[in-house]
């Protein structure tokens, strides 16, 4: 009996590539990973795109201007399941920073003054569209990428990490980075990562999002006491979520 | 008669591009080649960021070279404070470049220009036939990737460099086996120079500048002044000789040097400092039977592939001569500053420029990408190669026109295109 396989898409929004590379820097399993499934759509490597029906689409990137809107909205249509891949389209990313800066930041740049395609506010892609499964991360895991193709094959639904950093980094015997007096994200971030900013004696920034049950004012309170500026702390927590705190604002002036 | 061509969504590229072409009576009246992706404006969300935070900040600009902006982004403020990195953290930023170079042009060269010359619509279609050939790409970007991760801490997005040195260094053995790795790989690349050499490729001539870092000491990376023919140039008087303008149809800036077009690249680097190639990519180089100084920009493919080799080279005498030392990051005092880097990454030269102020906090950033330089040279090959085909069949006119934009290997930073071409 013939089984039919998964019909895929890989796609891109405004963003760095970086996502798609890290399915293809699956090096030695890429070839047996794409043997598993119908690999219709990959722009960034196909030339031929068959733009039909998806069982799951992967988008990476964030909607940044309005051709980014209509590319999403087309695919949502087309796509079954869509999966968000990486940090842009899961909470933004560091573009989406951008909402929490002065407009006159950007009155000096050349590129301002365009006019034929259309800014709209950097926004990730649950803003626009339902989003059925994320793949977090600035780049995301490639493992993990592979564990979730893996999964989805087999039927299986694929799980996505949701205690805090700092649970892969004390089992990495790693030394507390706060303790040494780094502005950690690690409490309020989504593990899955093994700590591997931290291991490299690198703070954790929350490129992959907050877990479910972060507790941002607790953090807030402690990295305060260890004399960081409500300026730093912003800008920190907003680089990458930014748009997941809306209440951070009220939880510093707490 | 005339015609229109307009390529929406340019395939197999890095980035949203388009390409929008009226021809009438012969003669080729507009071509405009667009970034339509989603401007960041990474340049701005840097102000009020501290010096520190733009290394992390700006390598989320590009994932195939986000060494390359962590790297620019260090030096630059290095340079506006002189800080004089160790000689060990001088060779890691060069090694983790090198990996970076490993990687971008193995990805390059088999999954984006490949195909186009055997006759496929990608590398995956080449699978059955040619697995030999992608499993070789794959065999050298992993190890590209390995050192990356080795020296970076990460394969994407490098956490463990830093102003002043590392976070954290990477053991001798982690460089043993990088070795040992990077030995098992030469024959790959080698292989490569030959088989990129032996393609057949388009030919276009159009005389141009060819502008590159150079060094007396070595095939420049990191350091150097710049050189274009003979004349060199100092880095931090570049707003000088290099102006940045923009079109209504691209969300990419255009550059010039001296008001002209220039090109910079693989190419660039093979035309300026062939003679510092390694020996064994010197040899494959001459083999290749590629004329220096080369004009045709399809040979860009044959020089990434001799770069290859070279870089291979390089980095297996870092990993053997290196003896690790555990060395702390340099330390320095915050002050109001101001600093240019330039340096070389897989596809050209990257320029970041920064000022900030007495808290080391940025209050201007300036960054100029590879691709950026390359648009206008790019438009004028176009153009260019045009003439030859103008009575060819579309389908012939656009394959050629792909190849063309590949072999520059464009990054308009990240991708999403679909190949849509409508004819008037």
């Amino acid at each position: 009996m013939k089984t039919t396989k998964l019909k895929i898409g890989f796609y891109g929004i405004t963003g760095c590539a970086g996502c798609q590379l890290s399915f293809i820097f699956n090096e030695d399993e890429l070839l047996s990973l794409i043997d598993l499934i119908d690999l219709r759509a990959f722009p960034f490597i196909k030339e031929f795109n068959l733009e039909e029906k998806f069982d799951y689409v992967f988008i990476e990137g964030l909607v940044a201007n309005k051709n980014d809107l209509k590319t999403l909205k087309k695919l949502r249509e087309k796509a079954d399941k869509l999966v968000a891949l990486g940090a842009c389209a899961h909470t933004g990313c560091v573009p989406a920073y951008r909402n929490f800066t002065l407009k006159e930041n950007y009155k000096h740049l050349l590129y301002m003054k365009r006019t034929e395609i259309q800014d709209v506010k950097p926004t990730p892609v649950d803003t626009h569209v339902n989003v059925d499964y994320t793949i977090p991360g600035c780049p995301p895991d490639k493992n993990e990428i592979m564990n979730f193709i893996k999964d989805i094959v087999k039927g299986k639904e694929p799980k996505i990490n949701n205690n805090p950093v700092c649970v892969e980094c004390r089992r990495n015997n790693n030394v507390c980075l706060l303790d040494v007096g780094k502005p950690c994200l690690g409490p309020i971030t989504r593990g899955g990562c093994n700590s591997v900013c931290t291991n490299g004696k690198f703070e954790c920034w929350g490129c992959r999002g907050l877990t479910d049950d972060a507790d941002i004012k607790l953090l807030v309170k402690l990295l305060k006491e260890k004399g960081f500026s409500e300026k730093i702390i912003k800008q920190r927590m907003r680089s990458f979520v930014g748009l997941k705190l809306p209440n951070l604002e009220k939880i510093m002036n707490e | 008669m005339s015609k229109t061509i307009k390529l929406n969504h340019i395939t197999k590229i890095e980035g949203h591009a388009s390409l929008n072409l009226s021809i009438d009576k012969g003669k080729v009246k507009k071509c405009e080649l667009s970034a339509v992706e989603g401007s960041r404006y990474f340049e701005g969300l840097l102000k009020g960021r501290r010096i520190d935070e733009a290394s992390e900040l700006t390598s989320r600009i590009c994932g195939i070279c986000s060494c390359a902006h962590t790297i620019a982004a260090i030096q630059a403020v290095e340079n506006a404070l002189y800080i004089k990195p160790s000689k060990q953290t001088i060779v890691l930023r060069e090694l983790l470049t090198l990996g970076e170079r490993i990687r971008s042009h193995a990805t390059h060269l088999y999954f984006m220009v490949l195909p186009d010359y055997l006759g496929y619509e990608s590398a995956l279609s080449m699978l059955p036939k040619y697995k030999k050939e992608i499993t070789i790409a794959l065999k050298m970007m992993k190890i590209g990737n390995q050192i990356i991760k080795t020296v970076g801490g990460r394969d994407l997005h490098p956490v463990t460099a830093t102003i002043g040195g590392f976070h954290n260094l990477p053991s001798q053995e982690e460089l043993d086996e990088l070795r040992k790795n990077l030995e098992e790989i030469k024959k790959h690349a080698v292989s490569t120079a030959k088989l990129f050499s032996g393609l057949d490729y388009p030919y276009i001539n159009r005389k141009t500048e060819f502008f590159s870092l150079t060094s007396w000491r070595k095939f420049a990376m990191l350091y150097g002044n710049l050189k274009s023919l003979n004349k060199e140039y100092l880095k931090k008087d570049y707003q000088r000789y290099i102006k940045e303008y923009h079109t209504p149809y691209s969300s990419a800036n255009f550059v010039v040097k001296d008001e002209k077009t220039y090109y910079v690249g693989a190419l660039a680097r093979i035309n300026n400092n062939h003679k510092k190639l390694s020996k064994d990519s010197k040899k494959l180089l001459d083999e290749s039977g590629m004329k220096l100084p080369n004009n045709n920009p399809f040979s860009n493919n044959i020089a990434q592939a001799i770069e290859l080799v070279h870089s291979v080279d390089h980095a297996i005498e870092i990993c053997s001569k290196l003896k690790i030392k555990n060395e702390k990051i340099k330390k320095y005092r915050v002050k109001a500053g101001h600093g240019v880097a330039a340096i070389e990454v897989p596809r050209g030269i990257l320029w970041h420029e920064y000022k900030f102020n007495k808290k080391g906090e940025i209050t201007y950033a300036n960054i100029i990408t590879p691709t950026a330089q390359n648009l206008r040279s790019m438009e004028e090959d176009i153009k260019l190669l045009l003439t030859s085909i103008i009575n060819s069949p579309k389908k012939k006119i656009v394959s050629e026109i792909e190849k063309l934009i590949r072999a520059y290997d464009p990054c308009f930073s990240c991708s999403a295109h679909f190949l849509e071409v409508n004819w008037e």
